[in-house]
């Protein structure tokens, strides 16, 4: 089915969660002002192990999408819309997967275990939960953009934004404000697979 | 056609945007007027390196403010056009202040080192929601390329943490811009980047830079003899 046009009016959005966007940018500048003199080496200090090292991070994060709209789509609670964004999702993370697998060959761990409960169950639990991946995902890639390779980056920087299509994508769908921040914060590699544990993987 | 409705074209392979473009007026989108200086206003170089900031990562940094200043002002003019209503209008809102945002940090980042503030003329595309959603698409899908495109070009890991940053934050608002506009916010699982030339050339296509930045005055080249 085309996307129609459809969605445009009456939807109001939960406005209101006005974010302190200077400050959050104020931030990242001071980051990036104090940074300045501690890398005079430059960016692109990866290496081709530190590249793969990510990547498996990357996997992970992957493996939990498609498994989450994959089961999200099996147990039958989205309807219209929620269902051409998971089937969208599902097929563009999977696609993800499917390169990161390759790129790693037999390095790539194997697929771990999820068990979702109910946040597959409702479209409510569904919305929640796939913005949280979402974010989990575009936070963790950007996290690792300075220890990448250029060629890693490039790579990456081709997957993150879809990540963060998604994330808006759904929230758009929920009447939500899509894009509430100035500037995505990193998490790091543990950070990310805390918040994978709390969604739902059991490795 | 002209370069940002190849570009359109290029991003939207389902065709759903083709098709919602023959609703949109069509005839100011883009239209008319003469080539102004539009690639000039991104071909900006600095003189010399900020201090703490080197002159790679200063010409990058321009000419993602190049880009900034452009959507800053659209949201702006849209907003002040009165031509967008309900969710159209709570979104550019919080899209323009984003986008007015990132203006203001890079302007504090580089300092004496910006560009100014290019003047534009967006030949009335905010002043009709259809002409201004699919334009704000359209911009939003170039940021996204153009960023992801200079991403892996930058030296300072500091630069590129704030600019991943924020080539994240493009893409949803390219989502959310194509969500309202009624097309697919996720084309493909895979995001292509694009080049400056690339950029400035879709850019310049646009007409939309009627007068071209420049260097400010303190980096301009001085003659002391």
């Amino acid at each position: 089915m085309a996307y129609r046009r459809s969605m445009d009016e009456g939807h109001p959005l939960r406005t209101t969660r006005r974010r302190a966007i200077g400050r959050a940018l104020a931030g990242c500048l001071s980051f990036g002002l104090a940074g300045v003199a501690l890398d005079a080496a430059g960016a692109g200090a990866g290496s081709k192990a530190g590249d793969a090292r990510i990547f498996k991070l990357a996997l992970e994060i992957e493996y939990a999408e498609e498994a989450f709209y994959r089961e999200a789509l099996r147990r039958g609670a989205l309807r219209s819309e929620l269902r051409e964004y998971a089937h969208a999702a599902l097929t563009q993370d999977g696609q993800h997967l499917r390169l990161l697998r390759t790129a790693l060959g037999s390095a790539a761990p194997a697929r771990p275990r999820f068990v979702f409960g109910d946040k597959t169950k409702n479209e409510r639990a569904f919305i929640d939960t796939a913005a949280k991946l979402e974010d989990l995902a575009v936070a963790g890639y950007n996290g690792q953009a300075a220890n990448l390779t250029k060629g890693g980056l490039t790579v990456a920087a081709t997957i993150v934004s879809v990540e963060a299509r998604h994330a808006a994508w759904i929230r758009a769908l929920a009447g939500e404000v899509a894009a509430p921040d100035a500037v995505d914060k990193p998490i790091t590699a543990a950070q990310v697979v805390a918040g994978l544990r709390e969604i739902g993987l059991r490795r | 056609m002209n370069e940002l409705e190849r570009f359109l074209d290029q991003v939207d392979r389902d065709g759903a945007l083709a098709e919602t473009r023959a609703r949109a007026s069509r005839r100011r989108f883009l239209g008319g007027a003469l080539a102004a200086l539009g690639a000039a206003a991104f071909a900006a170089r600095p003189a010399r390196a900020a201090s703490g900031l080197g002159a790679n990562d200063v010409d990058i940094l321009n000419y993602a403010l190049g880009l900034e200043f452009l959507q800053a002002a659209f949201y702006t003019e849209a907003e002040q056009s009165k031509a967008l209503t309900g969710t159209t209008a709570r979104a550019a809102r919080t899209v323009g202040a984003v986008e007015r945002a990132h203006v203001t940090a890079f302007l504090k980042l580089l300092g004496a080192q910006a560009i100014k503030r290019p003047t534009f003329d967006f030949q009335g595309v905010t002043e009709n929601q259809q002409a201004f959603l699919k334009t704000a698409v359209a911009f939003e899908d170039l940021a996204v390329a153009a960023y992801k495109g200079q991403a892996p070009r930058l030296r300072s890991d500091a630069v590129l943490a704030a600019a991943v940053g924020i080539h994240s934050v493009e893409a949803r608002h390219a989502a959310w811009m194509r969500q309202l506009f009624g097309i697919t916010p996720a084309v493909r699982a895979f995001d292509r980047p694009a080049s400056r030339p690339q950029i400035n050339r879709i850019v310049a296509s646009t007409h939309f830079v009627s007068a071209p930045a420049k260097m400010s005055a303190r980096t301009d080249p001085q003659f002391t003899g």
